[in-house]
């Protein structure tokens, strides 16, 4: 494992320059005079490339990523107390906990109605309920996420008025009681959750429904049938177990997928997280977020993988038994 | 074709991409109005006989727009799926021939790529230029080459050694040689499934550019900046947001469907 972390530390080192373009806002036409003389003095856009490379390497391990340009010079990363002790938050740290919040709950989700659809269709394959399944995967990888969003906000949000449709709290909250914001909260994520995690399920369900009918053919599954198991036991003792370890690695894989998603689900809902924060700084071209935001989405995706690397290893008794050798 | 009559799969799809494709193509005859003529006589009309699937806002005639916009949705993914499997293959067929350092190279490469999101590195990448739908294609195809590059390099890997290649290396052919001439065309299904996987995602993305305003830009018709509109007026008109949003469904669901019938049809292993 020691060597697996270092690897990926070596890598964030690397992800550095593969980091889009700092060059390139230079020659940007769209930046203004005064921007650009901004990114000159931040990118210190004078010096010979491999020392800026450094200087930039330098600055991001120490975490600092610098203001943004368009909201008052708020910075970037974390909060800075100036002078006269006056905290400013950082824009990332205000939205990351809120999209976390949506994509953590999302996997949630996922994984546990994906492992049941999956089981369902694998158990009973080629049945009616085999063939739903399948049609719901496939129209649920081909739907695109912010139709249904608007679909879903007008079903429920304009013409049923069952919920709300954007933002994270009603304009009351502050009035609510504890369990009333808590309810409140759920009201709100309720849409965004649901779009940003179909995809996803699609994709898993579909995931699990191979492996198990792979693991139902094994000789072990027969050994366990013909011992005379009864055969719920058989699938969700022996079998299932098998068919969700790779889970933990494509839950690693796909976290880049759904912090991607949630630019068009928070923009939609407006809800005030990473994504929307991101799709802002696009519009108003405010680089210093769009690369603090780009490298901190790289460096969870890593998190991501690494936390399945060890996750996997410490699930599967052979890859633990293999690393005690 | 017989063994696309023999999966129904593989067949409803490539059914449904042939019907866009030709309803795309020959979109200037049969589109009843110009899509992008402005008409204040006739906002936002439900959908009739003379407005079959309505008009927006401006007056335009929907069923022209989403014509035309089938055309974006084809030419963006074709030319940005094109983009990403040349890139793909030439890269995986390095690693996978070369091996050691310069496959080690490349595959560092593509790990670094792949844990960045993708969403948010082309967004990145279409604040610093403009957007418009060359741009959208460009960005498309250079930020989703990793997957045919890892398949070409497996594939590769796997046939390296076979007896086949091995006599082409013995008897003297360049190395260009027997990658093209021995080595992709038997790696060419897993190829051409990803492709077509691959040119469904490509129309996703599209879509969701053109939606949020930073993909095909007006008054180009694309299914996604009508939806844009659409968003606009959901509480007067349905139709706005319905029918671009069935299309994308429709023809993502064709590519799929033919990418997985394909992939049943062409890999032995599934034979049974």
């Amino acid at each position: 494992m020691l060597i697996g972390i270092s690897l990926v530390s070596f890598f964030i080192m690397h992800l550095a320059p593969g980091d889009v373009t700092s060059s390139e806002a230079s020659f940007n036409p769209k930046a203004s005079e005064e921007s650009r003389q901004k990114l000159r003095e931040l990118y210190n856009l004078d010096k010979p490339v491999i020392i800026q490379y450094g200087l930039w390497v330098k600055r991001i391990a120490q975490l600092d990523f610098g203001n943004s340009f368009a909201s008052h010079q708020k910075p970037v990363l974390w909060e800075r107390t100036d002078k006269s002790g006056n905290v400013t938050k950082g824009l990332i740290q205000e939205s990351l906990p809120i999209t976390l919040m949506i994509n953590l709950l999302g996997i949630c989700i996922i994984f546990s109605i994906s492992i049941f659809l999956g089981t369902l269709s694998a158990v009973r394959q080629n049945t009616w309920v085999d063939r739903s399944i399948t049609l719901f995967v496939f129209i649920g990888f081909a739907i695109p996420g912010f139709w249904l969003a608007l679909l879903l906000m007008y079903w429920t949000g304009v013409s049923n008025q069952w919920l709300p449709i954007s933002g994270l709290h009603s304009l009351g909250y502050q009035n609510l009681s504890g369990f009333g914001q808590f309810i409140d909260l759920l009201k709100h994520l309720v849409l965004p959750v649901s779009i940003s995690s179909l995809s996803g399920l699609a994709g898993i369900s579909l995931y699990v429904r191979n492996g198990m009918l792979d693991i139902l053919h094994q000789d072990f599954i027969t050994t366990a049938r013909s011992k005379g198991l009864k055969e719920s036991k058989v699938v969700f003792i022996h079998a299932l177990k098998n068919a969700i370890l790779p889970l933990i690695t494509i839950i690693g894989l796909s976290i880049p997928g759904l912090i991607g998603g949630s630019v068009i689900a928070e923009s939609i809902f407006a809800i005030p997280g990473m994504g929307k924060l991101f799709y802002d700084s696009v519009l108003m071209r405010d680089f210093p977020v769009i690369m603090g935001i780009l490298t901190i989405g790289s460096f969870l995706t890593l998190i991501g993988n690494l936390l399945a690397d060890v996750g996997y290893a410490w699930a599967d008794p052979r890859v633990r038994k293999g690393l005690v050798k | 074709m017989n063994i696309f009559l023999k999966n129904p799969l593989a067949l409803s799809g490539l059914i449904i991409i042939l019907t866009i494709l030709i309803l795309a193509l020959i979109a200037p005859i049969i589109a009843p109005y110009d899509p992008s003529f402005i008409d204040i006589n006739s906002i936002l009309f439900p959908p009739s006989i003379n407005h079959l699937m309505g008009t927006d806002g401006l007056g335009r005639d929907v069923f022209s727009r989403m014509l035309y916009g089938a055309q974006i949705s084809l030419l963006v993914g074709f030319v940005a799926v094109g983009i990403a499997s040349l890139i793909g293959v030439i890269l995986g067929s390095l690693a996978g021939f070369y091996r050691g350092w310069v496959d080690s190279l490349i595959m560092r490469f593509v790990d670094i790529m792949l844990s960045i999101p993708t969403f948010f590195l082309i967004l990145a990448i279409i604040a610093f230029l403009t957007p418009s739908i060359w741009n959208i294609m460009i960005v498309i195809g250079l930020t989703s080459w990793m997957g045919v590059t890892r398949l070409v390099r497996a594939e590769f890997f796997s046939l390296r050694q076979r007896e086949y290649v091995l006599a082409a290396e013995t008897m003297g052919s360049n190395h260009f040689s027997i990658i093209v001439k021995h080595l992709l065309p038997n790696s060419l299904t897993p190829i051409i499934v990803s492709s077509v996987l691959g040119i469904a995602s490509a129309v996703l993305v599209e879509s969701g550019l053109s939606f949020l305003g930073l993909g095909v830009q007006a008054p180009t018709a694309s299914w996604g900046n009508i939806l844009t509109d659409g968003k606009e007026y959901i509480q007067f008109a349905w139709w706005l947001s319905l029918f671009p949003g069935l299309a994308i469904l429709i023809t993502v669901l064709g590519y799929n469907l033919l990418g997985e019938g394909l992939r049943d049809v062409l890999d032995p292993k599934n034979k049974d």
